[in-house]
């Protein structure tokens, strides 16, 4: 017992360095850490209230650029509106979207955004007040953006596309064919890596990739980007595909938050049946 | 002792905002990545008490975290440096011994030794995080390349920021 006090006493300066150190390292190295740490993110009161104050300051820099997506998207969706006009003199509309699911899309401000580290996140001005929650997949008028990994009250943060964890499943919109895209080894903001198409598939330079759709965190069809170049792995039978993002990371400003409707309905029939075989065990 | 310890917390207030809203957006690709704040670290009193810098490091890094989401990294990094800092101070201090009103700016301690003592605690803060960053060895050049380049502008920022704002600190 001695002994120990005056190891302690004599090398506390270590002690004390050898336990921040492992306090640091089981953060660093905990699978999800937003659960052990779940205050220290940018989700937070403090690291929100500071990102707003600053994006309101430099929300003027380049609204130019924004003024620009949001009327491109205004376009594509009246286009899209008079070709549902159109088919609805011939048959009736779906009572349900086109993308077959019903989704529910929040706007949300980005209050911080980056592109250049490895690991790339986005704090919104929008939580759980706004009906936004963990796992829901973020889009912008110009394609998608990223999953949504914590939400607070009033703020969120989002696993941008450019984070070396990130994975979405992706296809090609003519063929349907599908793989998993994700951010490249080079760390460049404009591409991603489209991995596992298969070689029967026509890969042309320019092809448009969209999200498929099946892991639910996104609509199917959303857009991903364009084909820039193509990389035979033969001894897999697989292509590469390198693909230029059509989302300009470095101006995001306004994103919309997929809410996919029939998860919260499957959920709740998961949770009203588990309640119920409970009460009849009773 | 409470003035010096007000004027050592809005030092740290100072480079911390610095860094979070400023320093962050700075935006010069993925090679540079200056990480200014821990010149509120470095410029500690010579005096204080190692295991109090052990712990406003860690501390201060772990606030750097939550806005970086980079849960844990800073904070590991910024332990480090506060640990090796007194074995650094030793290994440059001055001949005699440093003064009592002594700190770490240039207008104080000078130019040469100013870019040795930052340069040497950088280069330690930024190859932790830098590599944790990446995790992998995967890219251990790249990462090295980064370490460096990043290394030089935060020591340049430092020492600008310093003959900004510090230039009569005491």
């Amino acid at each position: 017992m001695y002994g120990i006090i005056a190891f302690l006493r004599k090398f506390y300066f270590a002690v004390l360095f050898v336990v921040l150190e492992i306090i640091s390292l089981i953060f660093v190295f905990s699978n999800n850490y937003y659960h052990e740490a779940g205050y220290f993110n940018s989700s937070n009161k403090i690291a929100g209230t500071v990102y707003s104050a600053y994006s309101g300051v430099t929300t003027y820099f380049n609204l130019k650029k924004v003024n620009q997506q949001l009327a491109d998207e205004n376009a594509r969706l009246l286009h899209l509106a008079s070709e549902i006009k159109d088919t609805s003199a011939h048959k009736k509309i779906p009572k349900t979207n086109p993308f077959g699911q019903e989704f529910n899309f929040i706007l949300a401000e980005v209050i911080d955004n980056s592109t250049n580290l490895p690991n790339n996140y986005i704090t919104l001005n929008g939580g759980s007040d706004q009906g936004i929650g963990e796992g829901m997949g973020v889009i912008s008028p110009e394609g998608i953006v990223g999953v949504v990994v914590k939400v607070s009250s009033h703020y969120s943060v989002v696993m941008s596309l450019l984070h070396k964890k990130a994975l979405v499943s992706a296809m090609f919109k003519k063929s349907g064919t599908f793989g998993t895209l994700s951010w490249g080894e080079k760390m460049d903001y404009r591409f991603a890596t489209l991995a596992q198409i298969p070689m029967s598939e026509k890969v042309r330079v320019g092809d448009t990739i969209v999200s498929s759709g099946f892991s639910n965190t996104f609509p199917k069809g959303i857009m991903i980007g364009e084909v820039e170049s193509v990389k035979e792995i033969p001894e897999q039978y697989f292509y590469t595909v390198r693909v230029k993002l059509s989302t300009d990371f470095k101006n995001l400003r306004y994103v919309y938050v997929v809410s996919d409707l029939r998860k919260i309905e499957k959920e709740k029939l998961e949770d009203d049946a588990a309640n119920g075989l409970n009460e009849k065990a009773k | 002792m409470i003035i010096e310890a007000g004027k050592n917390f809005l030092r740290f207030l100072f480079f911390i905002l610095l860094q979070v809203t400023i320093v962050r957006h700075l935006d010069l690709g993925i090679f540079f990545n200056p990480f200014v704040f821990i010149a509120a670290i470095l410029m500690l009193p010579f005096r204080l008490n190692k295991s109090i810098v052990l712990l406003v490091a860690f501390a201060t890094g772990l606030i750097i975290d939550m806005f970086y989401n980079t849960m844990g990294m800073n904070a590991a990094a910024c332990t480090l440096m506060a640990f090796c800092r007194p074995a650094i101070l030793r290994f440059y201090a001055p001949a005699g011994e440093y003064n009592a009103d002594a700190n770490a700016t240039v207008g104080s301690m000078g130019l040469r030794w100013m870019l040795s003592y930052a340069g040497t605690l950088i280069i330690l803060h930024h190859t932790v995080l830098f590599y944790l960053e990446m995790f992998s060895m995967h890219n251990f050049f790249t990462t090295l390349f980064k370490v460096v380049l990043s290394g030089i502008a935060t020591l340049i920022l430092i020492l600008l920021t310093q003959s900004l704002f510090f230039r009569n600190a005491s």
